[in-house]
């Protein structure tokens, strides 16, 4: 019993990095643009199945390549949702933006129901071996490759956010706007620019998400919104180190529930988590300090 | 050098700046004074391209710089400091000055993948300049938000020259210093112009802008009612009602 339960926590948790990933993206946005932007879920899993499509088209299988392409991919998207509902849309419509996102969100689904007739596709495993044995526990190979790409990521991601000039730059964007402006940074790039990692986040993301399915399908887009978002919140919106936590905990939670449950009551028991949260640490697991100041 | 012609912001039926010109020449420090509400810092913000101007045009070394975007305009030649303090809080010191290292020259040094993920080292190197002169290099690496309220007064102007600009904008920087603070404050701002650069220096405290300014310009109801040298500054009639109400 204690084995199934620990197994199943270990395979969630390993899992769960896709989840971090997903919700840094909406901290990050959040952070920057102190906007949501709900179309983030469809644009990763959408730059997930451009990698597949782009690299079928050209005659390719190497799985690494379609990885590859897919946080292209999923960049160049994070690009155009940046000009599409953040741009030009007035800061003085906040609603604007967020219909827009929704909007956008749709319209990446629309576009992949289409362009793959709504059936689901198989998506190629980034790493095939023996699982490895831990006494009784079976770590699985594919999904020790999904947590290993997922924590060089976030590692990247941290070194660019702490270390680099751009990384540095979003952050007084976020901070003072108009004096970082007035320094000679340039508002919209670093805009655009966050965007786009965001996107290439997402785009890892969604990748390993297919990588660990084993295959890709329009219905991953909602349950994989709701997720990023549940994360965000319990991990504190504007949180990175949350979202990473938040992230593996949501993944091992619902793999554990699904477990003992069922896979259809698991998400009955994430969304009651969600509300444990709101009601008694609405700020999240690491309350995020205002950088605006 | 920095000439402002016809300038005019009006906010809704309020006309905070309403037909100015104003000419800061090449190496000099004029004083832009006036009494609260008078357009001194409105006048700053449209120089700087805070928001745009109702009319009128603003010119850098003979260039139209009206139709320039905030962060161009420094690119442009114009850095500034803040009457209330807008540092980047979460980071340290010498992160605050990187951040403004965006002149012609910073391009031209470094490419564009080392400005951007790269070249730490000497970009703190040539902070670190502009650190000993503001006197904080020893605390290069302390966030700015734990600094006390005169170091971050210092460093505004810290990252204002960071920024190597031809002219400076000095909104208030002697706003709640001490009278020792205030002191050094003159001296540097002396230094910088045996250094040839051009400040536009706005200042509430008489005595530190009558005694470090070339000449200086009084404002009221966003227009200019006086212009000369302190002395004939002080001894103008409009200036006096201006600060103390017509008797």
């Amino acid at each position: 019993m204690m084995i199934d339960f620990l197994q199943s926590l270990v395979d969630g948790v390993l899992v769960g990095t896709t989840y971090s990933l997903i919700g840094i993206g909406f901290t990050l946005i959040f952070g920057v643009m102190h906007k949501i932007n709900l179309s983030y879920a469809s644009a990763s899993v959408g730059g997930a199945y451009c990698g597949l499509l782009l690299v079928g088209a050209a005659g390719g299988k190497s799985a690494l390549l379609v990885f590859l392409m897919a946080a292209a991919a999923a960049g160049v998207i994070g690009y155009v949702v940046y000009l599409t509902c953040f741009r030009f849309i007035p800061a003085s419509h906040p609603l604007g933006t967020l219909m827009s996102t929704v909007g956008m969100l749709l319209l990446i689904d629309e576009i992949v129901v289409h362009a793959t007739f709504g059936v689901p596709v198989a998506y190629p495993p980034l790493y095939e071996g023996p699982s490895i044995e831990l006494g009784e526990l079976y770590i699985r190979p594919d999904y020790l490759m999904v947590f290993a790409v997922g924590i060089a990521a976030m590692t990247v991601l941290t070194l660019l956010l702490y270390r680099s000039r751009l990384g540095l730059a979003t952050r007084a964007v976020s901070q003072q706007p108009v004096a970082a402006q007035l320094c000679g940074i340039a508002l919209y790039r670093v805009n655009a620019a966050t965007f786009v990692v965001t996107g290439v986040l997402g785009g890892i993301a969604g990748a390993m998400i297919g990588a660990s399915v084993g295959m890709l399908s329009p219905l991953l887009v909602l349950p994989l919104t709701v997720k990023g978002l549940i994360v965000t919140v319990i991990g504190g919106l504007g949180s990175i180190p949350g979202a990473i936590v938040a992230g593996l905990m949501v993944g091992g939670f619902e793999n554990v529930l699904q477990y003992y449950r069922g896979v259809t009551e698991r998400d009955l028991y994430v969304m009651l988590l969600l509300f444990v949260f709101l009601v008694f640490r609405p700020g999240g697991l690491f309350a995020a300090k205002s950088e605006r100041n | 050098m920095l000439e402002v012609k016809d300038l005019a912001k009006h906010f809704g039926g309020v006309k905070a700046v309403d037909g100015l010109d104003l000419h800061v020449r090449q190496g000099e420090i004029l004083g832009l004074i006036g009494p609260n509400g008078s357009g001194k810092s409105t006048t700053v913000n449209l120089v700087c391209g805070v928001y745009p101007a109702t009319a009128g045009t603003v010119w850098l070394e003979g260039q139209e710089i009206t139709p320039l975007p905030m962060h161009r305009r420094l690119t442009a030649g114009i850095a500034r400091t803040f009457q209330n303090i807008r540092l980047f809080g979460q980071l340290t010191v010498w992160q605050n000055l990187w951040m403004a290292q965006n002149a012609p020259d910073h391009v031209r040094e470094q490419g564009f993948f080392a400005r951007w993920f790269g070249g730490q080292a000497r970009a703190r190197a040539s902070a670190m300049d502009y650190l000993d002169f503001a006197g904080l290099a020893e605390k290069a690496d302390e966030l700015a938000s734990a600094l006390s309220f005169g170091e971050q007064r210092r460093l505004e102007m810290a990252r204002a020259l960071a920024a190597k600009p031809r002219v400076l904008l000095l909104d208030e920087p002697a706003a709640g210093m001490s009278a020792a603070e205030i002191e050094t404050l003159d001296e540097r701002i002396r230094r910088l112009r045996k250094g040839g650069l051009t400040i536009l220096l706005i200042e509430h405290h008489m005595e530190l802008v009558m005694g470090i300014a070339d000449r200086i310009v009084v404002l009221n109801f966003g227009r200019r009612i006086a212009e000369g040298t302190p002395a004939e500054v002080q001894a103008d009639r409009a200036v006096r009602e201006a600060y103390l109400g017509t008797s």
